[in-house]
C-alpha cells in the first residue's frame, strides 16, 4: 500500500505505485468477477425482461436469517421494484466491473447482492466458508484495491479535471 | 503503473489472460447470444430429458481457462528457474580472517 502525502487525492487504500503483474491480476479478476453478474442479469432480462417475479420470492422465503426481517419486508413491499432492479443490477454492476467504470459503487452493489445470497442460499453443507462468501468477498476486494484503475476506465476517468475537483468521487470509481 | 518489459512477459500475459477471458467471457456470450440455455449447463423439461444442449462444449472452455492458467505457471516457473540479474548488493562481503 502505498501512501502519497504530497497527493492529495491519494488514500490510504491506494495501491500505486505497483507492479505490473499485481495490476494484471486484478484486471482479470475485475472482468470475469464482471461477467459472472453481467451474464446472471443478462439472461434474466431475456427471460423475463424486468418481471423477475422469482426475487421477490426469493426474498419472502429469508426467515430466521442473520438479517432479521429486512429481506421478507423487501420482498413484500418492494416486490414491484426488486423485479426490476434484480436483472438490471446484476447486468449494470457486471457492466461497470467489465468496463472497470465506477468500479468501487458497482462492486458495492455486488456485495449487497452477496450478502443476500450467502444468507439466502443457506448452503453452509461443507460450512459458513462457501462459494457465495468468496464471491462477496471479491467484491470487497475489488473496492478495496480499486481495481478499475487497472486496464480500466476509471483510470481515464480520475484523471478528468472534473474528479480532480473533486477527490472524494474516487471514493465511487476506482 | 508498471509494464510488462521483456517480451517473455507480454507472452506470457497476453496469451494467459486471454485464453482464460476467451473461455469464460467472450465463449460465454456466444453462448448466451445463441439462445438456450444460455449457461454451460444442458436445459431438462420437468421429466429430466435434455431439450438443449449448449452451442459450445464446456469441456472446451474449461479447457481453454485452464490453459491460460497453465501458461501462467510455466511463466512463472520460468521466472523460478530464471537467474536473477546482479545487483549491487550482490557483491560478495569481504570475511575478516579471525
Amino acid at each position: 500500500m502505498a501512501y502519497r502525502a504530497a497527493d492529495p487525492t491519494a488514500n490510504e487504500f491506494d495501491l500505486a505505485p505497483q507492479g505490473a503483474w499485481t495490476a494484471y491480476w486484478l484486471a482479470i479478476l475485475r472482468v470475469v468477477t464482471g461477467w459472472w453478474f453481467f451474464h446472471a442479469g443478462v439472461t434474466k432480462l431475456i427471460e423475463d425482461g424486468l418481471a423477475y417475479t422469482y426475487g421477490p420470492a426469493y426474498l419472502q422465503q429469508m426467515t430466521g436469517t442473520a438479517l432479521g426481517p429486512i429481506p421478507v419486508w423487501m420482498g413484500e413491499h418492494l416486490g414491484w421494484a426488486i423485479q426490476a432492479l434484480v436483472p438490471l443490477g446484476e447486468t449494470f454492476i457486471g457492466l461497470a466491473l467489465m468496463a472497470g467504470a465506477l468500479v468501487r459503487l458497482a462492486a458495492a452493489g455486488g456485495a449487497f447482492f452477496m450478502t443476500l445470497f450467502w444468507v439466502g442460499n443457506a448452503e453452509f453443507g461443507h460450512g459458513l466458508v462457501n462459494a457465495d462468501l468468496m464471491g462477496l468477498l471479491l467484491f470487497l476486494t475489488m473496492i478495496v484495491l480499486a481495481t478499475g484503475r487497472y486496464y480500466g476506465l476509471d483510470a481515464i476517468i480520475e484523471k478528468t479535471e472534473f474528479v480532480r475537483k473533486r477527490p472524494k468521487l474516487r471514493y465511487l470509481l476506482g | 503503473m508498471m509494464e510488462h518489459n521483456t517480451t517473455v512477459d507480454r507472452i506470457a500475459a497476453g496469451l494467459g489472460g486471454g485464453l482464460v477471458l476467451l473461455g469464460v467471457v467472450v465463449l460465454g456470450l456466444v453462448e448466451t447470444l445463441a439462445g438456450k440455455p444460455y449457461g454451460a449447463a444442458p436445459l431438462t423439461n420437468d421429466a429430466g430429458e435434455v431439450i438443449a444442449t449448449p452451442l459450445i462444449d464446456p469441456t472446451l472452455r474449461t479447457g481453454l481457462v485452464l490453459a491460460g492458467l497453465a501458461v501462467l505457471a510455466l511463466y512463472a516457473l520460468y521466472r523460478i528457474a530464471t537467474p536473477e540479474p546482479a545487483t549491487e548488493d550482490d557483491a560478495p562481503a569481504e570475511v575478516v580472517a579471525d
